[in-house]
């Protein structure tokens, strides 16, 4: 009974942290288009966000909510019900920025409809046995597993990303994606001790994460080059070029290409656990602090 | 369900299906063939025992009201280890489960201490605690669990009102210890109900200021206990509501730069008056007292119902109505999902019984 705490990784870091969302609200009306100034493509890298996460976080909500009943773990129930809630609202603060741009003109349905293609229809139920049903099930919680490492990478940079605010990024933005990025860290580890507690094999978790990177970089390459196309500044005059990619990388203003490779195959050690990585201590730093989250409704 | 075969339209908005999801979707096909093959099986989920048997050791008296419990394993084991700022869940003899701060030694692998008020007017778990549970009892605990990060930084204010001051005490002791630059503001209703002053008496007097009620009034402001915030201060704050509430107010115009706090418990329902609920697909009927919500009475009878807030803004636990009218009181729905939709965290019925799709 005794023998249960995972890590005793020195005092510094908080660890067994309570999950609990955040009421937040962010006020787009004066959001810029080029939101980076005088950078489009940083710009849009940042905003496929908003286009992938809506419709993926609903679909993380709604697998997790049905594979609350199969868990025998009180203290995990726990961590997945307060991620539950989180991911809910993190789906919800970036449809406000879809809704917004909706009301500037900016129409990014066809690619949305294609995202929620995948999750609802491709990646949703089947009329199958319950037994496969539950497989099923299980096997797509091993992809949110592997997103889920994913996203903490990115949340990690977010934090960690001064480029952007010497480049005047706009602070609202710059608060959503480090309040989101900051929830991501901090509730890193539940997607994984949920897949192993459920299941646990090392071949399902790693072949998770090697279907989905790819998958997950060609949607972000075809989402920017959508961005682009649709917005009414560029008017299809600049397109998206890799070397514009490398560029920008290189003066810290998106995450470089040997983090995400590297963060990504990390994954796929048989030792990996999300608690080895990243810093809870700075996330909930900047929980404390940042504007949306300190504002929320008590 | 299962239009997956139908992939979505291209997005330059040409006349077939986009040719990439329609190779999307035959690689979740794969995929899912892969997950349904024949080799390794699915470990079986292991159940996870959590609980803690502990035994009272010790009982002492810290204050008008405040005991602490000093807890050990009943077999004398090490303790699970905790940072400042985690609570243990203990159940009570009754079965009632209360949280409490940690606020003993981090250090000490042997013991766990909490510090409990008595309540008079309260749930009963105070009471429970004070009047029946002695030396020697055995007490099974969850945790810990960490509600209130301690992080660490170079400037701290502590903000602690009353017994508020149980997560904040070791914080105060890491802080000193660390060699950071902190104050702690105390308040309480007076010097003889304020908890481990002693304690508090060994570190540095120019950083300690108690602020008794019967001494200094009940702080008017949130401003009034940021006034001892260093210059870019990370506060920590635990006490009453509206303590919490006006320090939040008031951070923006303090020195202080980020706010950590830590309330004890959800907030009161106001104007709650006892109704019924029907759970149509388990067959129960549920009475929800007054003072409690409905989802407190459903997750008796359904320990795996989806809910996360508990303050009516995230949606996780909303529920279909099939009758009865609903006292709204959440910030989450809209009036579409109003006719037939209630989270049932926060809101209640207007009339005697709600019939809900559970």
């Amino acid at each position: 009974m005794f023998g249960h705490h995972r890590n005793d990784k020195g005092r510094d870091d908080p660890d067994d942290l309570v999950l609990e969302p955040r009421d937040v609200t962010f006020d787009w009306s004066n959001l810029p288009t080029h939101w980076v100034p005088d950078e489009p493509l940083v710009t849009h890298t940042c905003n496929v966000l908003h286009l992938l996460l809506p419709a993926g976080e609903r679909w993380f909500v709604d697998l997790f909510t049905r594979a609350v009943p199969l868990i025998k773990d009180d203290r995990l129930r726990e961590d997945v019900l307060g991620f539950i809630g989180q991911e809910t609202l993190h789906a919800r603060s970036h449809q406000g920025v879809l809704d917004h741009w909706k009301t500037r003109g900016i129409d990014t349905d066809p690619y949305v409809a294609q995202i929620e293609w995948m999750f609802r229809a491709a990646l949703g139920d089947r009329e199958l046995p319950a037994k496969r049903r539950e497989e099923w099930l299980i096997e797509r919680l091993a992809i949110v597993a592997a997103i889920e490492h994913i996203t903490a990478t990115l949340g990690n940079w977010a934090l960690n990303s001064p480029a952007l605010d010497a480049a005047k990024a706009d602070p609202t933005m710059l608060d959503l994606l480090r309040w989101h990025g900051a929830e991501e860290v901090v509730h890193r580890a539940v997607a994984f001790d949920l897949f192993t507690h459920l299941d646990g094999r090392y071949l399902h978790r790693a072949r998770a994460m090697l279907t989905t990177a790819p998958i997950m970089l060609w949607l972000w390459v075809r989402g920017i080059a959508f961005l682009m196309r649709t917005d009414p500044e560029l008017g299809g005059r600049v397109k998206p070029r890799w070397r514009h990619y490398f560029r920008a990388s290189r003066r810290h203003l998106l995450p470089p290409a040997h983090q995400l490779v590297g963060q990504t195959l990390n994954y796929c050690r048989p030792s990996y656990h999300p608690s080895k990585e990243f810093s809870t201590g700075q996330a909930v730093a900047y929980l404390a602090s940042s504007p949306a989250a300190t504002a929320a409704a008590v | 369900m299962d239009d997956y075969q139908i992939p979505p339209p291209d997005l330059r908005g040409r006349a077939h299906a986009d040719r990439m999801f329609r190779m999307l979707g035959a690689l979740v096909t794969g995929y899912e063939w892969l997950a349904n093959g024949a080799h390794s099986r699915r470990p079986s989920t292991q159940r996870v025992d959590r609980d803690l048997n502990l035994v009272v050791d010790e009982i002492r008296i810290e204050g008008q009201n405040v005991r602490s419990y000093r807890l050990v394993a009943a077999g004398g084991e090490k303790l699970p280890s905790w940072q400042p700022g985690c609570h243990l869940d203990v159940l009570l003899p009754t079965g009632r489960r209360r949280q409490y701060s940690l606020c003993g030694d981090p250090r000490d692998r042997g013991s766990y201490r909490i510090a409990v008020r008595r309540i008079d007017t309260g749930a009963g778990g105070s009471r429970e605690l004070h009047d029946s549970v002695g030396t020697g009892c055995a007490l099974t605990v969850r945790g810990p669990r960490n509600g209130f990060p301690y992080v660490r930084a170079d400037r701290y204010l502590f903000i602690a009102g009353g017994i508020g001051i149980t997560p904040i005490l070791p914080m105060v002791k890491q802080a000193a210890a660390d060699g950071a630059q902190w104050q702690l503001v105390y308040t309480g209703r007076s010097r003889a109900s304020m908890p481990f002053l002693d304690e508090l008496s060994a570190l540095d007097p120019a950083r300690v200021r108690l602020r008794p009620y019967d001494e200094f009034g009940f702080p008017a402001s949130g401003s009034e206990l940021l006034q001892y915030a260093p210059n870019q201060a990370t506060v920590y704050c635990c006490g009453p509501a509206p303590i919490i509430a006006n320090v939040r107010r008031d951070l923006p115009d303090s020195a202080a730069q980020a706010l950590h706090f830590e309330r004890f418990t959800t907030p009161p329902i106001v104007d709650g008056r006892p109704f019924e609920i029907a759970l149509t697909r388990s067959n129960r009927v549920l009475t929800v007292p007054a003072d409690r919500s409905a989802l407190d009475v459903i997750r008796q009878q359904i320990p795996d119902i989806a809910y996360s807030c508990q303050r009516g803004f995230c949606g996780t636990c909303r529920s279909r109505v099939i009758s009865g009218e609903v006292d709204h009181r959440d910030r989450v729905l809209t009036d579409g999902e109003r006719t037939d939709t209630m989270t049932i965290c926060v809101s209640r019925s207007r009339g005697d019984r709600i019939v809900l799709d559970l």
